[in-house]
């Protein structure tokens, strides 16, 4: 037990890291609170004012690590399905004090915001004093409470693709209105060019280990006109339906199955697909 | 609005908005010893022994051996241990109790505490249960002739899951040793002579008192249980001879305390000439380990089995059956949320199958004054429910909203609406209020002119410590702030009965608005004076004999409509309530703005257990939904936008007409709630609760094949 620490800036911070490695690193405290673990050593990172904030670069939009969803949803850059995905995080309270590090740090596939992040292939950056990487969502999470951050490194930053998609479907579905536990997420982006279609992106989050987005399937449709790609929509409907391997939760995994493949196809259904 | 039901500011408003009130766990803890109890993790089998690590100084267990009286709790029946002897009979129950000045210290001796424990097969499946705790039977008409000349019989089988109280104060209760060698008992509770009576036997002495603490929410959670902790912190206190302080944690609450029985209850109907002539019923109740407050559940599930309905003829069967499971006991409602779940969705799948709409098949089946009960006692007092169908119609739109949404809906999201019936038995079930509670009160005029009031209800929310005074100023023409009521001890008031059955009001406020007008009479200025009052049964009462069960099971009924309208997402399976409607009938209110958050609070615990309250345990006995996150209650988010109009048809013994309020407005919402849901789903039956989001997709697959 080394105690917890309260750094000036990011380089104090990373020299702590690097010190002890043994901190936790502490953002909002919304999962940490309520562990109320015995002892712990904190490495508090929720006030660095170079891991917050919001902007906009060539294409692209940063949003500082310790960023709360508050200030993310205050934001006139962030994207309106982000958003969509933020509003309904547990409580105005949590929403206040939650940080995008804290909600992918914790490896789960129930993280609302990670669900966006994935369907828009962000990037983490995670530093530490041997220098930054920046590592493809989908390669940061690499199974249930089990991400790519080295024991001296802690995330800073996550960028996402500055897009306005021509369609865009996301669905949280609950227990209950608030505070609710994502049982299943989805979310789907569709991008034309011209009348062809230029990306389909679709993700499921809470429904198994890892959030589910398989970009071999999503190929079946890329370049294809909305009305060929109509033909092959039961095919494409299929490959999720055979693939799929979904976890038994607060949910059962057949139910899961379910709304997962009626959702994917209202989609598409909405998406003129 | 009569005078009486003016809303005023809350004896407890003040403490309660700014913090101040102090509950049991806001006591200060020096010099006091921190209680946490060992628990069985089986389900069931002999205990063989308790092998305690070493204890530090300052540190002791605690187990029957200490029991310095009888090492049972009495409650109804006496066969739930303080601590277990021979034997555990479901996960959780107390062994033994480890006390010390600090809580880390005591939890890692809990900890290293190790039971032996003879392994025996447990009973979790209610219906392979050999151990009947109670078995009641009653009859009316002749039902055997009744079903022999029946045009059809309808059967089915209903199911009604846990309901967990989840009030925000947890159990917690607190001994302590006094100057004149009395034990002080103080803690969370809404009976102080329940807990009284149990000390009493488990200390095997009078030295001691029993006090109530600012509860923080009860809903039946605290009518039994506390009697139970109350009797572990008393030994632990008489041993140690210093303060002990026993407060659950929410894990240890939502798992190893008392819930709303689950029900498995099976409806046979006949019907002739369009009309239904007789019902055999049978109720079987989860009891759980222990008998506590099962008896008098199921006697109230029981007794309301035949609905709103006069039903000539009646066969009515029920059980509590032993499982080896956490014991079951009240819930706001107490057994008649299990039975009129299903006989009004029984009628309505009769209406349903006889091409009626179900709302006009059972208005020509109400009860109305002067019908016989189920019981064979007497309606005394106007039925009102024609009205307030009426007032719940005109305010939900049903009748218009039911006749669209059953013509064929497309699209992802689909709507229903439903409406049900009930009532509440106000007070006690049968003869208890005369024969065994005999409530006695008191007020106590102060020199100065203030007046005290005497009484052992207990407030829980529910408003008593407003609606006492508020009577007793009334009566005497005084200001509200001259007449209080302090927080009951038994070391000091009488036994004015439990805090229990929507009774409080209606029996004890009636006693406290005749001690007034008593008081009034004889009212001498700068004098202490006491005045008493007794409860008298009213002169229409027919006496109810428990044995056969006949007679008048309740002097009066609160009466209830609701409306449930959902709109189902045919992608998810979720259901968006739209918006619930009712009429309550509890008489006069004592206070509008109490009655009014009793009623929608009612109807949110209500769509809270028909919709996504879902509890249960595993193959192992263990219950999983031990958190807010895994056993889910309503949010803010939740409430649906309700509209609650008050019908008022006054009780005459009830102060200035007031009847039974607390209960009523849970007790009927599933029926209305699933009746919206099944007609948002093309009209399939459902005959269980809580009918989740799961449930209704399970419903919708089946139609998509």
């Amino acid at each position: 037990m080394v105690g917890s620490f309260i750094p000036k800036n990011k380089k104090e911070a990373l020299d702590l890291k690097a010190k002890y490695t043994e901190l936790i690193p502490y953002s909002g405290g919304t999962d940490l609170m309520v562990e109320n673990r015995k002892n712990p050593s904190y490495l508090f990172l929720g006030k660095l004012n170079e891991l917050k904030g919001i902007k906009k670069t060539d294409g692209k939009i940063e949003i500082g690590a310790e960023t709360t969803f508050t200030e993310a949803l205050e934001s006139p850059i962030i994207p309106q399905m982000m958003k969509d995905a933020l509003i309904l995080i547990a409580a105005p309270a949590i929403r206040n004090t939650g940080t995008f590090a804290g909600n992918i740090g914790n490896g789960s596939a129930k993280a609302d915001s990670a669900l966006i992040e994935y369907g828009l292939d962000a990037v983490i950056t995670v530093e530490s004093v041997r220098g930054e990487r920046n590592i493809p969502i989908e390669d940061f999470y690499l199974g249930r409470k089990h991400i790519d951050l080295n024991e001296d490194e802690i995330i800073t930053k996550i960028t996402i693709p500055d897009i306005h998609p021509d369609f865009y479907s996301y669905e949280k579905v609950g227990g209950r209105k608030a505070l609710a536990i994502s049982r299943i997420a989805f979310l789907g982006i569709l991008e034309m060019e011209s009348d062809k279609i230029k990306s389909i992106s679709v993700s499921f989050g809470a429904v198994s280990e890892k959030i589910i987005r398989y970009k071999d399937v999503e190929k079946m449709l890329i370049g294809l006109t909305k009305e060929e790609a109509k033909a092959k929509k039961d095919e494409f409907v299929k490959a999720y339906e055979d693939r799929m391997q979904l976890t038994e939760g607060r949910v059962s995994a057949d139910y899961r199955k379910k709304v997962t493949i009626k959702l994917l196809k209202e989609f598409l259904k909405n998406g003129g697909i | 609005m009569k005078d009486i039901s003016k809303s005023v500011v809350r004896k407890d408003h003040e403490e309660k908005i700014t913090g101040s009130c102090k509950y049991v766990a806001d006591y200060d803890s020096k010099g006091v010893l921190i209680g946490k109890l060992v628990r069985s993790k089986k389900a069931h089998g002999k205990l063989i022994g308790i092998n305690f690590p070493k204890m530090p100084n300052g540190y002791m267990s605690v187990t029957y051996e200490d029991v310095p009286g009888i090492n049972e709790v009495h409650i109804v029946k006496d066969d739930t241990p303080v601590f277990a002897k021979d034997s555990v009979e479901y996960i959780g129950e107390p062994v033994a109790m480890i006390i010390g000045p600090d809580e880390k210290i005591v939890n890692e001796l809990v900890k290293e505490t190790e039971l032996i424990i003879d392994e025996l097969e447990p009973v979790l499946d209610i219906l392979k249960s050999d151990t009947v705790f109670f078995d009641y039977e009653y009859t009316k008409g002749d039902h055997v002739k009744a079903f022999k000349e029946a045009d059809k019989v309808y059967e089915e089988t209903f199911s009604t899951g846990y309901q967990e109280q989840a009030y925000l104060e947890t159990q917690g209760m607190m001994a302590e040793p006094e100057e004149d060698g009395k034990i002080l008992v103080h803690g969370s509770m809404q009976c102080v002579y329940y807990v009284h009576n149990a000390v009493k036997k488990v200390l095997g002495s009078d030295d001691f008192h029993i006090r109530q603490d600012p509860t923080g929410g009860g809903f039946g959670g605290k009518e039994a249980w506390p009697s139970i902790v109350a009797s572990e912190v008393a030994v632990a206190a008489y041993k140690a001879k210093k303060p002990v302080r026993l407060v659950f944690d929410r894990r240890e609450d939502l798992e190893f305390t008392s819930k709303r029985h689950p029900s498995i209850t099976h409806y046979r109907v006949a019907v002739k000439n369009g009309r239904v002539t007789a019902m055999d019923i049978d109720v079987k109740f989860n009891a759980g380990a222990y008998t506590t407050l099962s008896a008098v559940v199921l006697q109230r599930g029981l007794i309301c089995a035949d609905g709103v309905y006069n039903i000539p003829n009646l066969i009515v069967k029920g059980k509590a059956l032993k499982t080896n499971t956490v014991p079951n006991g009240a819930y706001r409602g107490f057994g008649a949320p299990q039975t009129f779940f299903p006989v009004e969705t029984i009628m309505s799948h009769i209406a349903q199958d006889m091409g009626k709409e179900p709302l006009e098949f059972k208005r020509e089946h109400l009860v109305k004054q002067g019908d016989m009960t189920s019981t064979s006692g007497m309606y005394h007092f106007p039925v009102p429910l024609e009205d307030m169908i009426e007032e719940v119609a005109k305010a939900s739109g049903f009748y218009e909203k039911r006749k669209k949404y059953s013509e064929k809906q497309s699209g992802r999201y689909r709507r229903g609406i439903g409406i049900s019936m009930h009532f509440h038995g106000a007070g006690f079930t049968g003869a208890g209020e005369r024969d065994l509670i005999k409530a006695v009160a008191k007020l106590k005029k102060h020199k100065d002119g203030t007046v005290e009031v005497l009484a052992a209800n207990g407030e829980i929310g529910q408003g008593l410590r407003t609606t006492f005074p508020k009577i007793v100023a009334h009566e005497l023409g005084i200001p509200l702030d001259r007449v209080y009521y302090n927080w009951p001890d038994t070391g000091k008031v009488p036994d004015s009965g439990p805090t229990v059955a929507s009774r409080s009001l209606m029996v004890v406020g009636e006693l406290m608005r005749r001690l007034a007008i008593k008081l009034k009479e004889i009212w001498k200025d700068g004098e202490e004076q006491i005045v008493e009052e007794r409860f008298r049964e009213p002169s229409f009462v027919i006496p109810f004999n428990l044995d056969i069960f006949q007679g008048d099971a309740y002097p009066t009924y609160a009466w209830g409509v609701q409306a449930v309208e959902i709109e189902l997402d045919t992608l998810t399976g979720l259901m968006k309530n739209l918006g619930t409607w009712a009429s309550f009938d509890v008489g006069t209110p004592a206070d509008y703005n109490i009655v009014m958050g009793q009623m929608e609070g009612g109807l949110l615990q209500g769509l809270g257990y028909s919709s996504m309250e879902k509890m249960d345990y595993d193959k192992n006995g263990r219950i999983r939904n031990n958190n807010f996150s895994d056993y889910l209650i309503p949010t803010s988010m939740d409430v649906p936008n309700m509209n609650v109009q008050l019908h008022v048809e006054e009780y005459p013994d009830g102060p200035y007409g007031a009847k039974g309020a607390g209960e009523l407005p849970l007790v009927g919402v599933p029926a209305a709630y699933v009746e919206a849901v099944s007609q948002a789903l093309g009209g399939v039956r459902i005959n269980h609760i809580p009918f989740t989001q799961e449930d209704a997709m399970k419903e919708i697959a089946k139609k998509d094949e």
